[in-house]
């Protein structure tokens, strides 16, 4: 890479990892004062403990203000730094350092995949834990599950009709709630929980379904 | 024989720690030496080691980085007080599954505790117990993925 004048542009701003389901993207900001500058990046990461800064191989002169370092980090029991820094022509900023990055502890876990099946009064949801970030598809899948062994999810309910709303935090993947009213629209969305330092949690597309029709009631008519 | 197990303070982890580690990490510029973090260290611990490396490393906290340790944030300060009362209380479990025998200490175990006072060693002691705090998420985390029931052999 040409050598640039370190410190004659200011840093990128705001450097931080973006992690769901151990898939870690760096994201930055540009550096302030430079809109219509054709500014490139370079970025580097170190493993804690290790002895040197090691370059992203695909993420060297980008004009994009992120960059996948999923493959870099994906030890997830270890502890990452990354760095950016801005170039234009011969002038480039000094570094810009994340805080440490320990992405078994921070990665924010995706919702579950959500089937619900229809009673007359009830409604069963069968959850399926997200998948972690693979490198290749073909590789073997690992669910989070596997990963937290203390995985969680918390479960929520919408009357439609008496527009209450009601939650419920399980450990297993299965829930029958079954004490509902019959030909009533209710929607659900869950979210995955890990006990522990606090994450951000995503939850998941709103699903909506019908309770089948009282059969006694149906019956008398 | 019935494993020892104990519990961390679940507001020690989902609170106390984080704000700590946010504090000390910024201010650890040693980012190539590590003090526990030699994961392969931690990650070879067997489960019937695994009561006494916990007793070790508590006692390790307790006796060296709590004292060399010098902070000026009174935040901070109460935060890493309230981390070490839960550790007294945590090595006092512990104490009655020593009475009861069940926290044996293999050469193993004794080797992997040394390799840590070693690396805490290495740096000077103010540096090497900020170094420590900082990674206080690494030694919590090691507790409660085997410190559970199901964690196998």
């Amino acid at each position: 890479a040409v050598p640039c004048v370190s410190g004659g542009l200011p840093k990128p701003t705001n450097i931080t990892f973006l992690s769901i389901n151990m898939k870690n993207v760096l994201h930055w900001n540009p550096p302030e004062g430079l809109r219509g500058v054709e500014v490139t990046y370079t970025v580097q990461y170190f493993i804690y403990g290790q002895k040197q800064w090691l370059g992203a191989s695909e993420c060297r002169s980008i004009s994009r203000t992120y960059c996948d370092l999923s493959a870099e980090t994906s030890d997830y029991e270890h502890q990452y730094y990354a760095k950016v820094k801005a170039i234009w022509e011969t002038k480039c900023s000094e570094w810009a350092e994340t805080r440490r990055f320990y992405p078994f502890l921070e990665t924010q876990v995706g919702p579950p995949k959500v089937a619900l099946t229809a009673g007359e009064k009830s409604i069963s949801i069968v959850l399926t834990a997200p998948k972690k970030w693979q490198r290749h598809p073909n590789d073997d899948t690992v669910s989070m599950q596997q990963i937290y062994s203390s995985l969680k999810y918390n479960v929520f309910l919408y009357n439609t009709k008496s527009r209450r709303m009601w939650s419920q935090c399980i450990a297993n993947s299965t829930l029958e709630l079954s004490w509902l009213e019959p030909n009533t629209l209710y929607c659900v969305h869950v979210e995955s929980f890990v006990p522990g330092p606090p994450r951000l949690t995503l939850p998941s597309q709103k699903q909506c379904i019908s309770t089948l029709e009282d059969q006694m009631s149906a019956l008398k008519v | 024989l019935r494993r020892c197990l104990i519990s961390v303070d679940r507001s020690l982890i989902e609170k106390s720690i984080p704000e700590v580690k946010r504090v000390l990490q910024t201010k650890d510029t040693f980012r190539n030496v590590t003090i526990l973090s030699t994961l392969e260290n931690l990650k070879s611990i067997k489960p019937v080691d695994v009561c006494c490396v916990t007793s070790h490393l508590l006692t390790f906290y307790r006796d060296r980085v709590f004292k060399d340790h010098q902070e000026t944030s009174l935040e901070v300060m109460r935060q890493i007080s309230s981390i070490a009362n839960s550790f007294l209380y945590m090595q006092k479990t512990l104490e009655q599954c020593q009475v009861h025998n069940q926290c044996q200490c293999s050469q193993e175990a004794t080797n992997a505790t040394r390799t840590i006072l070693d690396n805490y060693d290495q740096l000077e002691a103010s540096s090497a117990a900020l170094k420590s705090l900082g990674e206080l998420d690494i030694f919590l985390t090691w507790i409660d993925e085997n410190h559970q029931e199901t964690s196998t052999a």
